[in-house]
């Protein structure tokens, strides 16, 4: 019998550290947001946010719904890139409004154009798969009307949603 | 004259006690020898096969052997084949869906610490084990995480590259064993081990590490460590006898 007291007490740690396990729930990671920071075209390094601020995808003809429509109080956003294409097209606009009697927009748009490559990278086993973006490039059609005046990518390579992109200066 | 049988044997029981000539040794020395058998012992697990009937997505088998080299320790091996297809969900969608498959082998010790009764061959045993895998692992479909669903309401878009295998896959470890095993029948053996494994080597591809490894089982995040179990029956094969050392004056038995 005294023998079988240490091999029940080895068999219960076997059982011990299968237990030791994290929980199949996923926190390491996830498809980041393209950050977004807003600056004065001046004073480059002042944060500045944009009064009534709406975004829009194009080909949803959508509002982004990571973020308050129409703030006023944002200096940064984070907004969704398409994974299964290489570039997404945005609506900016600046001091959005209905018209009150069409109910069209009257604020000033700026259609911007992300181009980037998509990467898959497996995150943890609760995760999966993810998707990075690799070689930003960001394009906005000359018009006199732009109430943004300058766009600089501060990072061409997006993996987490933790620090600003792409500057916009206005 | 049965009548007369018993105090006719009671009569004739001085006899008896004067036909015992010389005197009787209380104490003799034990002359019969206990020869133990030494041999191969082969078989297989009996879990695997039977996962493999009722799992559809598991197939698999492992042949078990040791050989007796002295009175406690044994020679022991596994040679083993599995294939497990496994799926890691949210909810209801799939965030991948994968199969891995290859062979395995584990060399290595055990041994027996069970102190037998004359004529038994039980074994509770201590063993390790160094193991190798070679294997490989294929993605068959998989979805891209995405907590924001702007683009794709309700699902997560599939993965660009479903069915990728990854091939020329392989890991080493380490094994400690506990095991115990009966001999139910004349040479025919039930037995059943614990396995603690400590992962040493893990070649894996950057784009899709090894997750589930033949022979050692769930891969976990952040942890070298795995187990396994398994339920064998075995024949023993006795090659020759050979008896036990008297380890001391005292122990006749054996």
């Amino acid at each position: 019998m005294r023998k079988i007291i240490p091999v029940l007490l080895i068999a219960s740690l076997v059982l011990y550290f299968s237990s030791c396990e994290k929980d199949d729930i996923c926190v390491d990671g996830d498809t980041p947001l393209l950050v977004i920071g807003f600056f004065d075209a001046t004073d480059t390094t002042l944060a500045k946010e944009v009064p009534s601020l709406r975004i829009k995808e194009v080909i949803l003809d959508d509002v982004v719904d990571t973020f308050t429509d129409r703030s006023s109080s944002l200096d940064s956003i984070g907004i969704p890139l398409r994974i299964d294409s290489n570039d997404t097209s945005f609506e900016f606009i600046m001091d959005s409004d209905d018209d009150g009697t069409t109910g069209e927009e009257i604020g000033n748009i700026d259609v911007l154009t992300i181009s980037y490559q998509t990467r898959e990278a497996f995150v943890s086993r609760a995760c999966g798969f993810v998707a990075n973006y690799d070689n930003l490039s960001i394009t906005l059609p000359a018009n006199s009307e732009n109430w943004i005046q300058d766009i600089s990518i501060v990072q061409q390579t997006v993996e987490n949603s933790n620090n600003i992109h792409v500057k916009i200066f206005y | 004259m049965s009548k007369y049988f018993i105090s006719l044997l009671i009569a004739v029981l001085p006899l008896l006690s004067y036909g015992q000539g010389q005197p009787v040794d209380l104490n003799p020395k034990d002359t019969v020898e206990y020869k133990q058998e030494y041999g191969l012992r082969v078989g297989a697990d009996i879990s695997r096969l039977v996962f493999s009937f009722i799992d559809e997505d598991y197939t698999g088998l492992e042949l078990v052997g040791d050989y007796r080299l002295t009175q406690k320790l044994y020679l022991a091996a596994e040679l083993g084949n599995e294939e497990k297809t496994q799926t890691e969900g949210l909810g209801n969608t799939i965030l991948y869906n994968y199969t891995t498959s290859g062979s395995y082998l584990k060399a290595g010790v055990d041994l027996n610490t069970y102190e037998n009764w004359f004529g038994m061959n039980n074994a509770i045993t201590l063993g390790g084990r160094y193991a190798v895998a070679s294997f490989s692992q294929t993605l068959n479909e998989y979805n891209i995480f995405d907590s924001n669903r702007q683009y794709s309401p309700g699902t997560f878009l599939p993965g660009s590259q479903p069915g990728t295998e990854f091939s020329g896959l392989n890991a080493s470890w380490l094994e400690f064993v506990v095991g115990i095993k009966a001999e139910l029948f004349a040479n025919i053996y039930l037995g059943m081990s614990a396995r603690l494994g400590f992962l040493v080597t893990n070649k894996e591809d950057e784009r899709f590490p090894n997750l589930w490894i033949p022979g050692f089982n769930k891969v976990t995040d952040g942890s070298n460590f795995g187990v396994g179990f398994n339920y064998t029956i075995s024949y023993f094969i006795p090659f020759y006898k050979k008896s036990k050392k008297k380890e001391g004056p005292t122990q006749q038995q054996e």
